[in-house]
């Protein structure tokens, strides 16, 4: 009863001065939106690095030679799978550009050599026609899976899949293709062909190769094999794998000549489990003769990394939440200080403090609820707006949520000083103003 | 049976340049039914007075007993409902709410006495009656004239159907001709309901709708006068 009239009089107080109520829902509004809809494009961004890190397959492995001396025969692709469990596909990798012919038209095509193990390796699906298989690989055929962009080009959407193209003069089979990745997705694959690794490095007038990738069964197993990888390769080059070294880290680096002369100086020390992830990739020393890198940890770095930036745009967000909140308290304490004469005859007329205190906060609640609710549809809009220039915004549950929860509290919070100064005004004082 | 009893009453103001003693050693007794006018010159204490016997301030000494009540050291809570049970004010200025319409200020002390709807309109209507403003009810404050606000503020009194009915300068922000229709409604509460009426001005003639005249100075009271 009591809390029912009390609602009916606050909503009184609102009303009765629709101006100012309307510009401090306002300024909580725009709190609100700030916060859904910058935490919509930290989102929208977070998300959109994570799909294209994911494209690239789960819990593959790259290792890559950096130096022509340190390249892999394309056999240890398949001897690693023997040699470290929990690894469950691999392929050599050759990357080589050439000359395509279809019918008439010609023109420059990257060319990607690969084992049959690649559409699992990388999780590809084919829309048409089949990858090839083990013993054309073998038998260094000329076949070719095309990229989905190529496949669609050649016959204007029809499947070429049974027709032939050229690659520098020699004549292959398209076999399948590849379905779409989306542009920039998993490595621009949907503008590549992808031959036998075999073909390639004919192509290519090479017999090592410089990349090796690895698919093991679970996270898990890709952290195992990462460790084990790395004293394969270590020892490979010759250091000493007894040696104290960061263990199963997500990445390792074997150092070159330089770092092989003092090469227990070159490893970082053993640090304690936590301290590893803060490892940097050493890609840019350049030293670095084999680099080891499990793709997930990309994913992972690049997942805190966004996330910290959806943070921080949502703390920015959050001081305009607050400046809102602050134009709360301070339109209500000047209602309170406008209103002393109004709270005076109320006390007059036998309301307790308790029932000031309750009007006042609840005027506080109102007009940070409606900020909340306008704030929320604007920020939705806001979104949306966004993305018409070209954002890719997301509409958070959990960004409406706490900018909701903050505004509701803020009101709370800001109003509760307001409120109590109002109960708190003696009547006699109230009246003689 | 005396309504009011006030024995030894005082009290002082405490301000950054001393102490101001607005009422010392008031002792008065109101009878349940009377009519009583406070007269004195500005600051000789009426307002304190009635904002003591109101129960809106507390004494610093003395003793105050409201219908056999001793009311000057209850707690706060307690004086908001002897005000809303026993007490109707009227004020100079009538301290109506802009906000809301004659109905809605009528209406107010029963809210906080937890009066339904239905039942509070209903008798804010009455009351609106009774003071002659049936045909005002929707309107607001700023809609009406000085002498209509004071009856919707005496209307507002009545709804809480008051032992008690405290006026200060209830005529001061009016004409003489509407000053003495308000005062003929205070006499009519009077005599037809029975309704303890103490009134605070400092007009002689309104003073004398007032069966006594309680006269202030200093703080003290100067003397009393009956009415014939
Ligand atoms: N809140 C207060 N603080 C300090 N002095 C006050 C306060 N209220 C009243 N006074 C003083 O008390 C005296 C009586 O005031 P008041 O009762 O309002 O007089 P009246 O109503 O007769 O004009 C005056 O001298 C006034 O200045
Ligand atoms: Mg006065």
């Amino acid at each position: 009863m009591r809390f029912f009239f009390a609602a009916q009089m606050a909503w009184q107080g609102v009303v009765i001065n629709p101006l100012r109520s309307g510009l401090t829902v306002l300024g909580v509004a725009i709190g609100v939106a700030s916060v859904v809809s910058l935490m919509g494009i930290g989102e929208g961004a977070r998300l959109a690095v994570v799909r294209q890190f994911e494209s690239l397959g789960s819990n593959v492995i790259v290792i890559k030679a950096h130096d022509a001396k340190a390249e892999f025969m394309p056999e240890e692709a398949e001897e690693l799978l023997e040699r470290v469990s929990g690894l469950k596909y691999a392929s050599p990798v050759v990357r080589t550009n050439a000359v395509m012919r279809w019918r008439r038209a010609r023109g420059q095509v990257e060319i990607i050599g690969v084992s049959s193990d690649f559409p699992e390796l990388r999780d590809h699906r084919l829309v048409s026609g089949r990858f090839f298989t083990k013993w054309h690989v073998e038998q260094r055929s000329p076949v070719a899976v095309l990229g989905y962009n190529i496949g669609a080009g050649l016959l204007g959407g029809r499947s070429p899949v049974g027709q032939t193209l050229t690659l520098n003069g020699q004549t292959y089979r398209i076999v399948g293709v590849l379905e779409k990745k989306g542009p920039g997705q998993a490595e621009s694959i949907d503008d590549k062909v992808v031959i036998p690794y075999t073909t390639a490095l004919k192509i290519a007038g090479k017999k090592t190769v410089d990349e090796l990738w690895v698919k093991a069964e679970s996270a898990k197993a890709a952290d195992l094999a990462i460790a084990h990888l790395g004293r394969i390769y270590r020892r490979k080059l010759g250091f000493d794998v007894t040696a104290p070294k960061p263990g199963g880290g997500e990445q390792q680096q074997m150092p070159g000549k330089e770092g092989a002369e003092k090469p227990v100086e070159t490893l970082p020390a053993p640090q304690p489990e936590d301290h590893r992830k803060e490892e940097k990739p050493a890609l840019e020393l350049g030293k670095d003769i084999i680099t080891i890198t499990n793709l997930n940890t990309l994913v992972e770095e690049a997942d805190k990394a966004n996330r910290v930036m959806t943070l921080l745009l949502g703390g920015i967000a959050a001081v305009s939440l607050l400046v809102g909140g602050l134009g709360i308290m301070n339109i209500m304490l000047v209602a309170v200080t406008e209103r002393t004469g109004e709270i005076g005859v109320r006390r007059a007329l036998g309301a307790k403090r308790f029932d000031l205190l309750l009007q006042f906060l609840m005027e506080a609640f109102y007009l940070s609820g409606m900020g909340a609710a306008t704030g929320t549809a604007l920020g939705i809009w806001g979104v949306n707006l966004f993305n018409r220039y070209g954002f890719n915004a997301v509409i958070s549950a959990e960004a409406v949520r706490v900018a909701v929860f903050v505004a509701l509290g803020c009101g709370l919070l800001f109003g509760v000083y307001p409120a109590w100064t109002a109960a708190s005004v003696p009547p006699v004082e109230a009246l003689r103003r | 049976m005396e309504l009011l009893e006030l024995r030894g009453i005082s009290k002082e103001y405490r301000s950054g340049r001393g102490t101001v003693k607005a009422l010392s050693d008031i002792n008065l007794s109101v009878k349940r039914g009377e009519f009583v006018s406070i007269m004195g010159p500005s600051g000789s204490g009426k307002s304190t007075l009635l904002n003591v016997i109101g129960c809106l301030d507390r004494p610093s000494t003395g003793e105050y007993f409201l219908d056999g009540m001793k009311v000057d050291r209850v707690s706060d809570d307690k004086l908001s409902e002897i005000r809303n049970r026993y007490i109707g004010f009227v004020f100079q200025n009538f301290h109506l709410l802009q906000g809301l319409d004659a109905l809605g200020n009528v209406e107010l002390p029963l809210i906080y006495r937890g009066i339904g709807s239905a039942e509070r309109k209903r008798r804010a209507k009455e009351a609106l009656e009774a003071v002659g403003l049936s045909d005002r009810i929707h309107h607001r404050p700023s809609e009406l004239s000085g002498g209509e606000q004071q009856r919707v503020a005496i209307a507002r009194a009545l709804v809480q159907e008051p032992l008690l009915v405290l006026a200060d300068e209830p005529t001061g922000s009016l004409d003489s001709r509407t000053g003495r229709a308000i005062m003929e409604l205070f006499q009519k509460l009077n005599t037809e309901r029975g309704i303890t009426v103490v009134m605070v001005t400092h007009d002689r003639d309104m003073a004398r709708y007032g069966r006594r005249i309680v006269r202030l100075l200093d703080g003290r009271i100067k003397e009393e006068e009956f009415i014939g």
